[in-house]
């Protein structure tokens, strides 16, 4: 069992995209295209193991062993810094962390600005960048709202296509960073299958390449 | 908390350690289970995780739960120009974030203290080497050296506000961002491509350290790799070192060599060490420093599970003929079952079988 790579995959669209990705790489299991009520997918012949779990868990299971290599959004990897290598970027499931707010707001620098978000590190990482004095509420969904009903100033979240904003009445007044999918591996995993990981890795790297 | 039985197990494991580590003259030292918090308050970030468990002391000392062994055995050592070679089993007490609270760490580990010589750190890691061997045969021992990317960036004139997020990255084997870092910077690809190979190479130390010796680098990089070097002849032989360059150590306190140790099953190093003279220079200790320790907690995971049975015999009885007794179950014992008397069935007892003592005699 051990010798199998173990790959933590995101559920959801995402986790499809980069499946298929892996399939192109050469990674491919039959089984996953009739999951049914299953778990786990393995394929022997490739030495690959993949578990679908929700997005922001996949570092937990590559950090703690738990998978070898998982692919996770690099909010999450910023939100919560996992001890992990971040081999590659596939740069897919491309969006950016941006602040938002009212077409009308104008920041006052002599006054505490009120950001909500639900990503608070990266966010006290940007405003400590900025210099700026902030009183962070962390919310858990519907960040929207916040500027709306005057619970904040600002938001930083996640930006795809605009369109939530612009139904709100928001735009974007910043971008902190962009944000794409990326291969993290676990660092002991990385020492002990190193041969696997990284011939996984560059078969990978190599696909992405010459899709790009 | 660990429980009893955990100790036991890592006793076990402390006393091979402590096999190893006296076999070349080091010796035990015991640290209080407390220090003044003042020690830790100056150096907080040389102690992984961030809070420590303080309380106020009979005379009003603000005093800490020891979060840390290292720095009390540096502080409570007394400076001499002789080395000093000291060993440690204690347990330490860190909150790793603050959602997690505080957890006892048992960690047993060695220091070697004085006027540090290239012979003194070949024999710590010789010792680290030999430690991970007693905990798995297919151990793996990383070893770095903290001037050959430091040298690098500097011989490569890549500006100090970019280095701590390069080494960032290079903890991550990032390629991706450190190739837009330095682009965006201005730096040029080689040497960009030239960072990419460092922090990707992985090879067992003399084999790295000659790939290494291949690539153009400069005066300070060569210099850390020429020390590399001396390492890694003197070690010779020594089976499952590898040079890994990712390793991140604080340079505030430490430099030169620092190492990482893991064994299959344990999802994070369950050694780390180096050399540690910046943290002396900031003790006001005019001395070098190289030690490591072994994180016993981690090692949970892959000692011995717990004997399935509690015993192989279990006796009932009704009490009216002790001596009997006694010899029915000495004569068990010399047969090498371990057997315990009873009236009844303990709850949840497991036991290879069951036998009725009456009359004299036992019955199944």
């Amino acid at each position: 069992m051990n010798d199998m790579l173990n790959v933590a995959l995101p559920k959801g669209r995402l986790g499809d995209k980069v499946y298929a990705l892996f399939e192109k790489a050469g990674y491919g299991c039959d089984d996953i295209a009739d999951p049914g009520r299953k778990l786990v997918f393995e394929s022997p012949e490739h030495g690959v193991r993949y578990f679908y779990v929700k997005p922001s868990d996949v570092a937990i299971y590559v950090e703690r062993g738990a998978a070898d290599i998982g692919v996770a959004g690099k909010d999450i990897l910023l939100e919560y810094a996992p001890e992990v290598y971040e081999l590659l970027d596939f740069g897919v499931g491309r969006c950016r962390m941006c602040v938002c707010g009212r077409p009308d707001f104008r920041d006052d620098p002599s006054r505490t600005l009120r950001v909500a978000t639900k990503f608070t590190r990266i966010t006290r990482d940007y405003y400590t960048g900025l210099g700026r004095s902030i009183d962070m509420i962390h919310l858990n969904g519907s960040i929207e709202l916040a500027p709306i009903l005057g619970l904040s100033d600002v938001i930083v979240d996640i930006v795809e296509t605009g369109a939530t904003l612009r139904e709100n009445g928001l735009e974007v007044l910043a971008e902190v960073c962009g944000i794409s999918a990326r291969l993290i591996a676990n660092k002991v995993s990385y020492k002990f299958k190193y041969e696997a990981v990284t011939a996984l890795a560059s078969r990978l790297q190599g696909n992405i390449e010459v899709t790009q | 908390m660990p429980d009893s039985n955990f100790y036991d197990m890592t006793d076990g494991i402390f006393a091979k350690l402590a096999g190893i580590w006296t076999q070349r003259g080091y010796t035990r030292y015991r640290v209080s289970r407390f220090e003044e918090y003042d020690l830790y308050a100056k150096n907080r970030s040389f102690i992984t995780g961030s809070a420590i468990l303080t309380f106020t002391d009979t005379d009003g000392r603000l005093m800490a739960l020891k979060p840390d062994v290292t720095l009390s055995v540096i502080r409570n050592t007394v400076p001499s120009p002789a080395l000093r070679k000291l060993y440690y089993c204690e347990s330490v007490y860190r909150a790793a974030d603050p959602s997690s609270g505080f957890s006892e760490i048992r960690q047993a580990g060695l220091e070697c203290i004085g006027p540090v010589g290239l012979f003194d750190v070949c024999e710590v890691i010789t010792l680290a080497a030999r430690s991970l061997a007693a905990l798995s045969d297919r151990y793996i021992l990383d070893l770095s050296h903290l001037g050959l990317l430091g040298g690098f960036m500097e011989d490569a004139g890549i500006d100090q506000s970019l280095r701590p997020e390069l080494l960032r990255l290079a903890g991550e084997k990032n390629s991706h961002e450190a190739r837009a870092l330095l682009a965006r910077n201005g730096v040029s690809p080689q040497i960009a491509g030239l960072f990419d190979t460092m922090i990707h190479l992985r090879a067992p130390l003399e084999e790295a350290v000659a790939k290494l010796s291949a690539l153009p680098l400069g005066e300070h990089a060569a210099a850390a790799l020429s020390e590399l070097a001396r390492v890694a002849r003197a070690l010779r032989g020594t089976p499952n070192l590898y040079l890994e360059l990712s390793l991140r150590s604080d340079e505030r306190y430490y430099q030169g060599v620092v190492m990482r140790g893991y064994i299959p099953g344990v999802p994070s190093p369950v050694l780390s060490g180096g050399r540690y003279d910046g943290l002396m220079r900031r003790l006001h200790r005019d001395a070098g420093a190289m030690g490591f320790a072994v994180y016993l907690n981690l090692l949970e995971r892959v000692l011995p599970e717990p004997e399935a049975l509690d015993a192989d015999v279990l006796i009932l009885h009704d009490g009216s003929d002790p001596e009997g007794l006694m010899r029915r179950i000495a004569a068990l014992e010399a047969q090498g079952s371990r057997v315990r008397a009873d009236r009844a069935v303990p709850e949840g007892f497991r036991c290879g079988k069951v036998l009725r003592y009456d009359g004299g005699e036992v019955h199944e």
